[in-house]
């Protein structure tokens, strides 16, 4: 009996052995994985009655404050401009957590964040609250451009300052007015919360950081990229209307069937899809993949915003196929990673961090955290650079991208349209192209494209018009640099 | 009046961990009150005192009906309580009146054990009808959900104002009856065994009992959809029957058909299906997965020294004063005043199998085995749903659960443990881990 006993008392140990173990791993080794979780809502949620500093943009409009009001709860934040910047700055809720900058720099905001708390040697002795804050890169100017240009589709538009990785504008349409989510009427905003986060357009997902789309014939910039490394500048394609099906991948066809070739000038003005096909077999897999790397566009870590809150895991790689690589086949980024491309090779071949933060300031306006310009990386030589900003600018004098010319100012663009699976299409713009000081990156979604184009026209337009807005605007010291 | 020599060593080492468990209660609220987001006030005061002079009218009522009884379990039953109310007061400080008119009554359960059972082994010759009762008040939870038919295990009797859970009390009542029985069937076979009766060719009772587990398993599995209970019953079941009978064939039978009934409500019960599917991944199923990741994320969020007391998520883990009280203390305590929580359990557990050992007769040892089991189980299962080892089941952490009958009924099941602690002679008593206290010495208190 006493011996069936300890085997009793063995069982509880071993099952209590068991809680101890998953306390350990919840508690200690996945600790810090958890606390990153993009759904873990506990920290921001902890923070939503405590003072909260205000998010203002570059040129200081106040997008996000607290202010006091009576009642049991005594403050309420608030967003004046509503859905103009709710994808980025995002929400706190009572319940629902947050997102945005909200909550990335939740630390700061709420005064967490030692550097916040203790600015001088007395706090070390007073626990009083002190919060941080948040300072914008996006410009208010740069957005409402953007909006009026925007309105009526549905899509994303990112602004970049190339030179130093500043994000002036980033707006997307569906979005959500973030008022509705900090309300201290908690059943009004569950209702709120959980028909946008049920809807199938997903409003709370900022699609600029956070949504991958295929980017087709954008890619050939990479390819030309490659090709000119590889000395294949002037490697001349014969005139052809598609390139042939391999194992598992189609037959690449040009739109219209027409015959095409020459060198990447001519296959860049004609949107070869065929010639593009071949360069990428002479270019080869390896070479390829290389220059892609070196953008930053593979892996499973895209290119965010500097502290941005980490999104769902998804490699990105390039397809086996070169010849089908090397025209974008499969190949899906972000509007923001397809800014930060162009932005790259504007910049002289060097990769900067995008910021939508610039600084965070203390209680008395003094500078806590200066997000700085910062090189990620030196993608290609200049003169590779300077050969496809080349390539750009001669798409907007003959190209697909010839409406975006304007009189005064030289222009670089390029445009990808017709995908097989979806209703999208991408326009990036580059102003001016001798030395670009914006980079213009549209993707325009769920537009009528039956007539392609008139959504070609449509998309034209809209890049023109924020590109010529933005060179017009009068703020050229604003963003760093 | 007592004189110093008539003070047993047990209750001069209970009066002492007493102190410290009240210490450490105290401290707590003391280090909570401190932190800028709560708002304890003076108003606490009041209520830490009810509760420490509920303890030492416990403590006294020991001292005068059973002086001999082990000097362990009381103080780590009071350092679980304390520390649950140190965290109900500023988690939710309206359930804390309600909270000790509860303990107040748990305690007077306690004392008439105490005092009202002057011999423990009456009790067997009521366990007939103990047996009846517990079956009634199990069922009543599984006959309420089939009435109403909604989701969710976690049904309470009201009356009047009064909620209560009487599951717990019934599977008391049914150690007790369970305990009885063994302790019969053994006599029976031993008697067999030595010629003194007709052989009883292999005594085809064992099966009944067997039977029985199984059916009141399947029955909590099925209808009611709770595993977590049917977890306890079972460890319950096997770990008396096992030390008492101990076939191995018939331990790997009973097992078979309990899992064969699990699978068969798995497949034709959608609530299980629901249950299981958010143990499995807790983001696909929010209506029992969300108070998973919320635990997941506020244990992550304490680390392994915790947020310290008053800095935690409070309430923002639903049922964080009764199902999910574990979560809050282990996100202010952190992984080592977690494992400090889960190490009590434990100890309570080890030292009441061992009474178990010394127990004079078989009936008082099975009960403190069930009781033991009783404890280690119901402390186990809520903390295992937190960490995902067990389907998501809403059932109260003995003593720290803001959960009146429950609390109830763990003082009372305590009560048993210390009355089958006194029969045992307390030179014989093994369980004694601090030096002993002369006769002499100034013990008094």
């Amino acid at each position: 009996m006493s011996r069936r006993l300890v085997h009793v008392g063995i069982a509880f140990l071993v099952i209590y052995g068991l809680l101890f173990f998953r306390l350990e791993m919840v508690q200690v080794v996945n600790a810090k994985n958890l606390r990153n979780h993009p759904q873990n809502t506990r920290e921001i949620m902890l923070d939503f009655d405590a003072p909260r500093g205000l998010i203002q943009t570059a040129d200081g409009e106040i997008v996000a404050q607290t202010v006091a009001i009576s009642g049991p709860r005594n403050r309420l934040r608030q967003y004046p401009y509503g859905s103009l910047y709710s994808q980025v700055v995002g929400f706190i809720s009572a319940e629902h957590g947050g997102s945005g900058i909200e909550r990335s720099h939740n630390g700061f905001l709420a005064g967490s964040d030692l550097s916040v708390r203790i600015q001088d040697s007395r706090d070390l002795f007073v626990d009083q609250a002190r919060t941080g804050q948040v300072e914008l890169s996006l410009r208010h100017d740069v957005q409402l451009v953007t909006r009026a240009a925007m309105a009526g589709h549905r899509g994303t538009v990112v602004v970049v300052e190339p030179n130093s990785g500043s994000v002036w504008g980033m707006w997307s349409n569906p979005n959500f007015d973030p008022n509705h989510l900090s309300s201290h009427d908690l059943s009004a905003a569950a209702i709120d919360f959980n028909a946008l986060n049920t809807d199938v357009a997903q409003p709370l997902t900022n699609r600029a950081e956070y949504q991958s789309v295929e980017i087709g014939s954008l890619f050939t910039i990479v390819t030309a990229a490659a090709a000119i490394e590889n000395n294949l500048s002037d490697f001349n394609v014969p005139a052809t209307s598609s390139f042939p099906a391999r194992s598992n991948f189609p037959i690449i066809t040009n739109s219209d069937e027409n015959e095409c070739g020459g060198t990447i000038k001519s296959l860049m003005i004609s949107s070869c899809r065929s010639g593009w096909a071949t360069i990428g077999a002479e270019i080869g897999h390896g070479p390829l993949e290389a220059v892609t790397k070196r953008f930053g566009l593979l892996g499973d870590d895209p290119v965010r915003s500097e502290n941005a809150l980490p999104g769902t895991v998804r490699a990105t790689g390039l397809v086996s196929s070169v010849p089908h690589a090397a025209v974008g086949t499969s190949m899906k980024l972000t509007p923001l990673q397809v800014a930060n491309l162009f932005a790259t090779i504007s910049n002289g071949g060097s990769q900067m961090q995008p910021r939508l933060v610039n600084r965070v300031r203390a209680h008395d306006g003094s500078v806590i955290h200066n997000f700085g310009p910062r090189v990620v990386n030196q993608s290609v030589s200049k003169e590779t650079a300077a050969e496809l900003l080349g390539l750009l600018s001669e798409n907007v004098k003959n190209g697909n991208a010839a409406g975006l010319e304007l009189s005064d100012v030289s222009m670089g663009g390029l445009l990808a349209s017709s995908f097989s699976e979806s209703n999208h299409l991408w326009m990036v713009a580059l102003a001016p192209v001798t030395r670009p000081e914006v980079i213009v990156a549209v993707l325009l979604e769920g537009d009528d494209f039956d007539d392609r184009q008139a959504a070609e026209a449509s998309i034209t337009g809209i890049s023109r018009r924020i590109t010529e807005a933005v060179l017009r605007l009068p703020s050229p010291t604003l963003g760093g640099s | 009046m007592w004189t110093v020599a008539e003070v047993n060593h047990q209750r001069i080492v209970e009066l002492t961990l007493l102190l410290l468990a009240a210490f450490i209660t105290l401290t707590t609220v003391a280090v909570a009150a401190v932190a800028e987001t709560t708002d304890i006030d003076w108003v606490a005061i009041p209520y830490l005192a009810v509760l420490l002079l509920l303890w030492t009218v416990s403590h006294l009522s020991l001292r005068k009906w059973a002086p001999t009884a082990n000097g362990l379990l009381f103080p780590i039953s009071a350092l679980l309580q304390g520390i649950g109310v140190a965290f109900v007061l500023r988690i939710n400080p309206e359930l804390l009146t309600g909270h000790l008119i509860w303990s107040a009554f748990a305690t007077c359960g306690f004392i008439t054990v105490i005092a009202g059972i002057s011999d423990l082994n009456r009790l067997q010759k009521f366990q007939k009808s103990l047996g009846l009762a517990g079956l009634v008040l199990i069922s009543i939870p599984v006959v309420m959900k089939l009435i109403d038919g909604g989701i969710g295990s976690y049904r309470s009797l009201r009356i009047g104002s009064v909620a209560t859970h009487p599951g717990q009390l019934g599977t008391l009542c049914l150690i007790i009856f369970f305990a009885g029985w063994l302790a019969t069937y053994r006599s029976r076979n031993t008697a067999e065994h030595l010629g003194q009766t007709e052989p009883l060719e292999g005594d085809p009772s064992r099966f009944i009992s067997l039977i029985g587990a199984w059916l009141l398993t399947s029955i909590t599995v099925i209808f009611q959809s709770d595993v977590s209970s049917a977890f306890v019953l079972v460890a319950i079941f096997l770990s008396m029957w096992w030390v008492a009978v101990g076939r191995p064939l018939d331990l790997a039978i009973f097992l078979a058909a309990t899992i064969g009934s699990v699978l068969l409500a798995l497949t034709s019960v959608p609530e299980l299906q629901d249950r299981f599917a958010a143990w499995t991944d807790p983001w696909s199923n929010p209506q029992f997965g969300e108070v998973i990741n919320r635990s997941t994320f506020a244990l992550a969020g304490g680390g392994l020294t915790g947020t310290g007391p008053g800095e935690g998520s409070a309430d923002w883990v639903v049922g964080a004063t009764d199902q999910f009280a574990f979560i809050p203390i282990a996100e202010e305590l952190g992984f080592i005043g977690a494992s400090a929580i889960l190490s009590s359990f434990l100890l309570l557990t080890g030292v009441a199998l061992r009474l178990s050992t010394i127990a004079r007769r078989e009936f008082e040892g099975l009960s403190a085995i069930g009781i033991a089991i009783f404890f280690a189980s119901q402390a186990w299962a809520p903390i295992a749903v937190a960490l995902r080892l067990l389907p998501p089941n809403d059932i109260s952490l003995p003593f720290i659960s803001s959960n009146g009958s429950a609390l109830f009924t763990c003082s009372v099941a305590l009560a048993l443990l210390l009355k089958i602690s006194e029969t045992v002679s307390p030179k014989a008593d093994p369980t004694e881990i601090l030096p002993r206290v002369t006769s002499e010495s100034e013990g008094t208190p």
